[in-house]
């Protein structure tokens, strides 16, 4: 039942969600950001997925099929992954850029809560 | 031993009620629609089976994920690729320190000459900064610190301040780092796996931090210097937008294959798909280590804020133009 995986993607990123609006210790909001790309990396690859089927690679598929019968049999999608791929590397740009973004925060207002980073205020 | 006063957590949070409200609002708005998708028993979408359908054919290659990445997609792995360097740009502009540097981390000690010169003591700020800048100090390689802690005996109490780890460590790196930079550079060179060159860029930094844990940044230090790993990266940037245009250029088409397809299952098989991949990994391995290192050098920049003039005072964060001389 891979409508599991869909809902513990729900549930992940709802976990992260909640961090990201409740914390207010910088670092946590940034791990609750991981968490919610975290979720779609679990919910690509979820959508992927296929009954019966086998990874998209056309060496020597198992059954004794050729890789053309492969072609057009039960395969997972090859196009999600791709796009899982590229989910994980604008994720680790986003969460370079933040935490860069907070350590320098950090050096100037010495703290990481977010509440006391008022200089935008009003 | 002085007794360590209990460490009490204190985490302060926001309106938590509102953040259960709007979790769970999302949540179930979510659930339902996907209770609505498509599910394992549904039919490969069209653009999978044309990725499936022209792997081999069109590109001689038993990979159609790679396929997909390099070749179909192209346009899209480029766009990422562009993605990924604005923001180690990005990252590199914001951890950047007030005066150029050659290395990444123990070079702020030309600041310290320049600090102690205009009469500014770290120990005028107080206790806990200076205690601050010491650690970091010694952790950096600049204090009174021994190569490896070797000769500590085991249990001393007090932090290790030697640069490297221990002969345990070491060993596990030294054992590691090869076998793990012959699977990082298989991976792109042959293609065989998901995307190539993303995660042989991944496994790159890992042995680039392996070997900086193990042994310290004095033995990594030159070949990971700014410098050099930039220009690395922009060389890898640069190879892709040719790979890229030259389809153009040659077979009218961005992204479209130029190069003779080599025989399946082998080295040169998939045309341009090794070629970028193996850009990719250039471009992918020296921008997270960029952006790795570069993090990991910043935090060191105790700028005067405290005492500053005011002209900082509302900027969120420092400038990001070297000043051209000692401000106070």
């Amino acid at each position: 039942m891979i409508v599991g995986n869909y809902l513990a993607g729900v549930a992940l990123f709802c976990i992260g969600l909640y961090a990201v609006l409740t914390k207010r210790n910088l670092i946590k909001i940034v791990m609750g950001l991981s968490l919610m790309e975290a979720s779609t990396y679990l919910l690509l690859l979820s959508f992927a997925y296929r009954a019966h089927s086998t990874a998209p690679v056309l060496l020597n598929p198992p059954n004794g099929q050729s890789a053309e019968q492969l072609a057009k049999g039960q395969v997972a999608d090859p196009v999600l992954q791709n796009i899982c791929l590229t989910a994980i590397v604008i994720g680790v740009a986003v969460t370079g850029v933040s935490l860069a973004v907070i350590v320098r925060i950090a050096q100037h207002y010495r703290t990481l809560d977010s509440d006391r980073v008022r200089a935008m205020r009003g | 031993m002085k007794d360590i006063p209990e460490v009490v957590e204190h985490e302060p949070s926001h309106r938590r009620a509102v953040g259960v409200l709007m979790a769970a609002v999302v949540g179930g708005l979510l659930t339902v629609a996907m209770l609505a998708l498509p599910r394992e028993n549904a039919p490969l979408p069209g653009i999978a089976r044309y990725a499936m359908s022209v792997a081999l054919p069109k590109w001689h290659t038993t990979e159609p994920v790679s396929e997909v990445v390099y070749g179909t997609r192209g346009f899209d792995t480029f766009g990422e690729t562009f993605l990924l360097l604005a923001a180690v740009v990005g990252t590199m502009t914001i951890a950047r320190r007030r005066e150029p540097r050659q290395g990444f981390i123990g070079e702020e000690l030309a600041g310290w000459r320049e600090q102690r010169r205009i009469g500014e003591s770290p120990a005028a700020e107080g206790d806990t900064e200076a205690e601050a800048r010491q650690a970091d100090a010694w952790e950096q390689g600049s204090g009174p610190q021994s190569a490896t802690p070797d000769e500590t005996p085991l249990g001393a109490p007090g932090p290790e301040r030697a640069a490297a780890m221990t002969v345990v460590v070491r060993a596990s790196v030294r054992a590691i780092a090869p076998v793990l930079l012959m699977a990082g550079l298989y991976l792109a060179a042959w293609g065989y796996s998901p995307g190539g060159g993303f995660p042989a860029g991944a496994v790159l930094l890992g042995v680039v931090l392996f070997v900086y844990v193990g042994y310290g940044y004095r033995r990594v230090e030159r070949v990971i210097r700014p410098d050099v790993v930039e220009t690395l990266e922009l060389f890898g940037a640069l190879a892709i937008v040719a790979i890229e245009v030259l389809g153009l250029v040659l077979k009218g088409s961005f992204s479209a294959n130029f190069l003779p397809l080599g025989p399946v299952g082998t080295i040169r098989s998939g045309g341009i798909l090794p070629a970028f991949s193996d850009a990719e990994f250039i471009e992918v391995g020296t921008g997270l280590t960029l952006a790795v290192f570069g993090l990991l050098g910043m935090g060191h920049d105790w700028s005067r804020d405290q005492g500053e003039p005011a002209e900082r005072g509302s900027a969120g964060t420092d400038p990001p133009f070297p000043k051209s001389g000692p401000s106070t």
